[in-house]
């Protein structure tokens, strides 16, 4: 049964959706996701959180385990054709076929959505032009550079101006001016109506491009929310204490009962102090490491991160999965 | 249909865009002609009863064109596809599941045409005669090329079961006992008791004669019947479970 929301048209929406893999792998555990047409939703986790599993269900590639979902109003498992037809994907792993050129894997692309003859040649060429491809749109793509396939793949996923795109870690291993034609063009397919639903590993592409997030971990969704509003809800700053070799645990005892003190974090040389108010915690941090003779390196106050989001959802940090995945590339 | 053209030209497109991959698959069939007649020419001349007059390579001919258009062409491509991601493309594109395996098949047709008629060419250069004629000539080049579409169904489902590139390449293998545990040097009745009984279970056994009688004895249409019925039988067999495979892959 389709779903519909009166106020507000859902354009994707699940509910307990699990799907486990066969020796008992719980990729996905029972989520719920409510995204409203026309938004730019954020889907974002480390490697193996889960993401690519939930795509691949609400694209109709895989059958959950249990639970539905709709898309554009329609069941990804009863329906599937019809959300074929009404969606566009760019999945994680670039699908490009190396056998043709850009040009031909785009009018392949429009006949295959059923815009054929000269209507799929221009529609070709115009995503060509707009995507900085045309120069290259008649070399075989197997010769593109990985930012370039990203766009062609991107392009290809656009030839029906779907109503809901999907994006699969669409900026996964590019550098960083990939990332942000990426990210603008992301912004104008958004802006002409479509609804984004995007997978990412990066906090500040959550943050930037992102309306709503929803921050996944080992199958579940740990927060949901605007960017903003996740982080106003932390309700506190992040006082940074560099170590410069001080011992941690005689620091976090001299510091113990600080005002305000809600969480002491332990980083690679410093300690994150998670306080309600940040500027007026400095003189009292000093006055104590000064008492017990500790001496420390910079002291800094920041404003709570999606990181920081993160590190309170689940007990782990997400940078540093950036590197490994970009070096894996 | 437009989304069977459309794939099938994609998919004569590869052929003609990676010649390596079909060269040797015609290489192949064209080397053993030469070479298996070069070495029985003398123990079976044109006098030898089967032959009715004709070289052995008459004899020989309908073998290689069996090994020119019978090749796990397909499959390979269709697990590369699936290896690449570009076969999820496919998939959640919105055309009929059907569409993928067809135009895999109708480019199997085009090769097998091409292929079979290069191969009766060279065999026609090397002596033999077609009995029925330029009609049966063609006859013969749409069979083999048929037999091919059928036989490609192995390495399509071998491809979308295992998703292996490895294991869809193996699949040559079948290749062996299909194509050699058949009359393909001498007739049924002078194989060992054991062979012809193997070879008389073989379908392509029935292909093979039937090309044969195109070439060596003119219409005879028995066996014509046989090869056709066997292409089609298997040629079904093997795509409705192509069909099956892909309509629940996944699923
Ligand atoms: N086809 C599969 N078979 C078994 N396990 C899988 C399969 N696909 C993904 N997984 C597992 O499911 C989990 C989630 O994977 P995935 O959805 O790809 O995560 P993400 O996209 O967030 O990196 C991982 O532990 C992964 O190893
Ligand atoms: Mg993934």
């Amino acid at each position: 049964m389709p779903m519909r929301t009166e106020e507000q048209p859902t354009a994707i929406a699940a509910m307990c959706l699990r799907r486990t893999f066969k020796g008992g792998i719980e990729a996905v555990r029972d989520i719920d996701l409510a995204v409203s047409a026309g938004e730019v939703f954020g889907f974002l986790g480390p490697n193996g959180a889960g993401k690519t599993t939930t795509v691949r269900m609400l694209c109709t590639l895989l059958p959950p385990t249990s639970g539905s979902a709709t898309v554009a109003g329609l069941d990804v498992v009863g329906d599937g054709a019809a959300v074929r037809r009404s969606i566009g994907v760019a999945l994680q792993e670039i699908g490009l076929d190396p056998v043709q050129t850009g040009r031909e894997l785009l009018e392949l692309q429009c006949g295959l959505y059923g815009i054929t003859g000269r209507s799929g040649r221009e529609r070709a060429a115009e995503l060509l032009e707009l995507l900085g491809l045309t120069d290259a749109a008649d070399r075989r793509t197997k010769t593109y550079s990985g930012g370039m396939k990203r766009r062609l793949d991107l392009a290809s996923a656009l030839v029906h101006s779907p109503q809901v795109l999907f994006l699969d870690e669409p900026t996964t291993g590019l550098d960083p001016a990939s990332r942000l034609t990426v990210w603008d063009e992301v912004r104008r397919i958004n802006a002409s109506g479509t609804t984004v639903f995007l997978t990412t590993q990066y906090l500040e592409e959550a943050d930037k491009l992102c309306d709503r997030v929803a921050i996944i971990d080992d199958g579940r969704i740990v927060a949901e929310g605007t960017p903003e509003r996740l982080k106003a809800e932390m309700g506190h700053d992040v006082v940074s204490v560099s170590l410069n070799g001080a011992d941690p645990d005689a620091t976090q005892s001299a510091l113990a009962g600080l005002p305000g003190l809600e969480r002491v974090m332990p980083e690679p040389g410093a300690l994150a102090l998670y306080v309600a108010d940040g500027a007026n915690s400095i003189a009292e941090i000093v006055r104590r490491l000064d008492r017990d003779r500790i001496e420390v390196g910079a002291i800094s106050v920041a404003r709570p991160s999606l990181d920081d989001v993160f590190l309170n959802a689940t007990g782990r940090r997400l940078e540093g999965q950036e590197q490994s995945q970009e070096a894996e590339q | 249909m437009t989304e069977v053209l459309l794939l099938g030209r994609r998919a004569v497109r590869e052929v003609v865009r990676y010649p390596e991959a079909t060269i040797p698959t015609l290489f192949i069939p064209l080397f053993f002609l030469a070479v298996n007649i070069g070495q029985v020419s003398k123990t079976f001349p044109s006098s030898t009863p089967f032959l009715r007059g004709q070289g052995y390579v008459a004899f020989q001919l309908p073998v290689s064109l069996m090994f020119a258009v019978a090749t796990a062409t397909s499959g390979l491509a269709l697990v590369t596809a699936i290896d690449l991601g570009y076969f999820d493309k496919l998939l959640v594109a919105p055309i009929r599941r059907s569409s993928i395996i067809f135009g895999r098949l109708a480019a199997d047709l085009v090769r097998g045409i091409g292929g079979s008629a290069l191969v009766l060419l060279f065999g026609i250069a090397l002596g033999a005669h077609v009995e029925s004629g330029v009609a049966g000539a063609v006859v013969i080049v749409l069979l083999a090329a048929m037999f091919g579409v059928a036989y490609a169904g192995f390495g399509i489902l071998i491809a979308l079961r295992t998703r292996n590139v490895q294991a869809t390449q193996s699949s040559f293998l079948l290749f062996f006992p299909l194509l050699f545990l058949t009359p393909n040097f001498v007739p049924f009745d002078r194989l060992s008791p054991a062979m012809e009984t193997l070879a008389r279970i073989n379908p392509v056994s029935y292909v093979i004669v039937g090309l044969r009688s195109l070439v060596i004895d003119g219409w005879n249409a028995g066996d014509i019947g046989i090869a056709i019925g066997v292409i089609v039988a298997l040629g079904a067999a093997l795509t409705g479970l192509s069909l099956h495979t892909i309509a629940t892959y996944d699923r």
